[in-house]
């Protein structure tokens, strides 16, 4: 057995040269794109673990957000409901109103109507009652018509007060005498001495034919007048159921 | 091959330099293992290929067994235990292709490899515990054990080269001899025999080899700042 050295030298050389080839070639490039790689990953999972703390912050703040806008909603929600409920009774309390104003115009306007239709009738009854008083009337004699009223004008004119009676009395002017016809000689005659007797002098008469006063007579002077007919007798009764009314 | 796998044939002269069968083929798995490795680690990235795949597959199982082995951190030994084992696995499948001898079947070639462990670990264990350090190995756990450990170095080493030697070389004789008497079917078994044999033996020479380093430098493994990882 003979061992050759050279060959041995050769040998060991040449393992040595692969040890550093593959060590140059294989083994640390090999393992440094593994350390690459786990720095690469741990890189990735610190950012991953960074990015997964963004994304839990941004979902706490977008939990808030949401939180703060349910709030907000909420606060609107019920100040739109008091905005509604207070619109609703100024509503109410407008048409409350105005229903009432209604109901008050439609009740003067009622009674305006009842008050109408009252006087209405009244004016019918007047005129039925005058239209009655006429036909009666017509039953009896024209001289009562007028005659029968001389003493009732001497009550009035006894009625005044002594300074308007002493002033009619005194009126140079001539005194008007409304009667319902023409009358008669008699008939005016009658009158003048009734009312010479009540006035202390003999008057000065113009006679003034009324129909209108249906019965009996009315003396015009320039500052009294003394009524004495149906007419003025209608309108006092008139005037007093008017106010009865009222 | 059919001449005494003692002697070692030479092909040519390079000066006074006899180039034999052997370190010629070392030469061609030299430039076949670097040129590979170039061609394949040339383009490494972060995602990785079905290549680069099996490359970082290949380190990390290696990383593995000297962490498991050595108590260490693997990156100091990784080049010379790696380099080992593809060398000696590639030598020995060698063998399959024909005209071919394997290197490891020469014994120039063994004790080379096993030389070069022998240095690796003294050299490892000088610079991990000192020369002083060191040297006091091998008066543990008594100085009378120190001729024995002495004794154990050196036979160790010639173990480690002969048992490759053996076991290569056997094969080798194994399938000359089946291929001179039965042709070409009846090797095959053979082959496959020499594939399995040529795998194990350099599994087996590159644990061998981590054990031989990790027991120099074993004493401060625990102290070793990579050996923490």
């Amino acid at each position: 057995m003979t061992l050759d050295w050279w060959s041995l030298g050769l040998q060991a050389v040449n393992v040595l040269i692969l040890v550093w080839l593959l060590s140059r070639f294989l083994f640390r490039p090999v393992a440094q794109i593994v350390a690459e790689r786990q720095s690469e990953a741990g890189r990735l999972l610190d950012e991953a673990a960074e990015a997964k703390a963004a994304a839990e912050r941004v979902r706490a703040e977008a939990e808030a957000a949401r939180a703060q806008l349910a709030s907000r909603q909420d606060t609107a929600l019920r100040a739109a409901e008091q905005e509604v409920a207070g619109v609703k009774a100024r509503l109410l309390r407008e048409a409350e109103e105005e229903v009432r104003q209604l109901h008050e115009r439609a009740e003067q306007a009622q009674v305006a109507r009842q008050q109408a239709a009252l006087a209405l009738v009244e004016e019918r009854a007047t005129r039925l009652a005058l239209e009655i008083a006429a036909r009666l009337l017509e039953r009896l004699p024209d001289s009562v018509r007028l005659s029968a009223f001389i003493d009732g004008l001497l009550a009035g004119l006894d009625e005044l007060p002594a300074a308007a009676r002493q002033a009619l009395g005194a009126e140079s002017a001539a005194l008007t005498l409304r009667v319902p016809r023409t009358p008669s000689a008699g008939e005016l005659e009658a009158c003048r001495q009734a009312l010479a007797r009540a006035l202390g002098r003999e008057p000065e008469l113009k006679v003034a034919v009324d129909p209108g006063l249906i019965a009996g007579l009315e003396l015009e002077g320039s500052n009294a007048v003394v009524r004495n007919s149906f007419r003025a007798d209608l309108a006092r009764l008139h005037r007093e159921l008017s106010h009865e009314s009222a | 091959m059919m001449h005494s796998p003692l002697i070692s044939e030479t092909l040519f002269q390079l000066g006074p330099l006899p180039i034999g069968k052997a370190v010629a083929v070392t030469w061609g798995l030299l430039a076949l293992l670097a040129g590979g490795s170039w061609l394949l680690t040339r383009r490494l990235r972060l995602r990785p290929t079905r290549w680069q795949s099996l490359l970082e597959l290949l380190v990390a199982v290696l990383d593995g067994q000297i962490r498991d082995t050595m108590q260490v951190s693997p990156a100091p030994y990784r080049a010379l235990i790696g380099s080992l084992f593809l060398f000696i696995l590639a030598a020995n499948w060698a063998e399959l292709i024909p005209g071919i001898e394997p290197p490891t079947a020469s014994l120039e070639t063994d004790a080379a490899l096993a030389l070069i462990v022998f240095v690796a670990s003294i050299a490892c264990g000088v610079a991990s515990r000192g020369p002083a350090g060191y040297l006091r190995t091998f008066a543990e756990p008594s100085w009378v054990m120190i001729p024995l450990n002495i004794v154990e170095q050196l036979t160790r080493t010639f173990s480690l080269s002969v048992r490759l030697f053996g076991n290569i070389m056997s094969g080798v004789f194994v399938l000359g001899i089946a291929l001179s008497l039965a042709g070409l079917l009846v090797p095959i078994p053979f082959m496959a025999l020499d594939l399995l044999t040529g795998a194990i033996q350099a599994y087996i020479f590159s644990v061998l080899a981590m054990v031989f380093i990790g027991a120099a430098v074993k004493e401060t493994a625990g102290t070793h700042p990579a050996s923490k990882e």
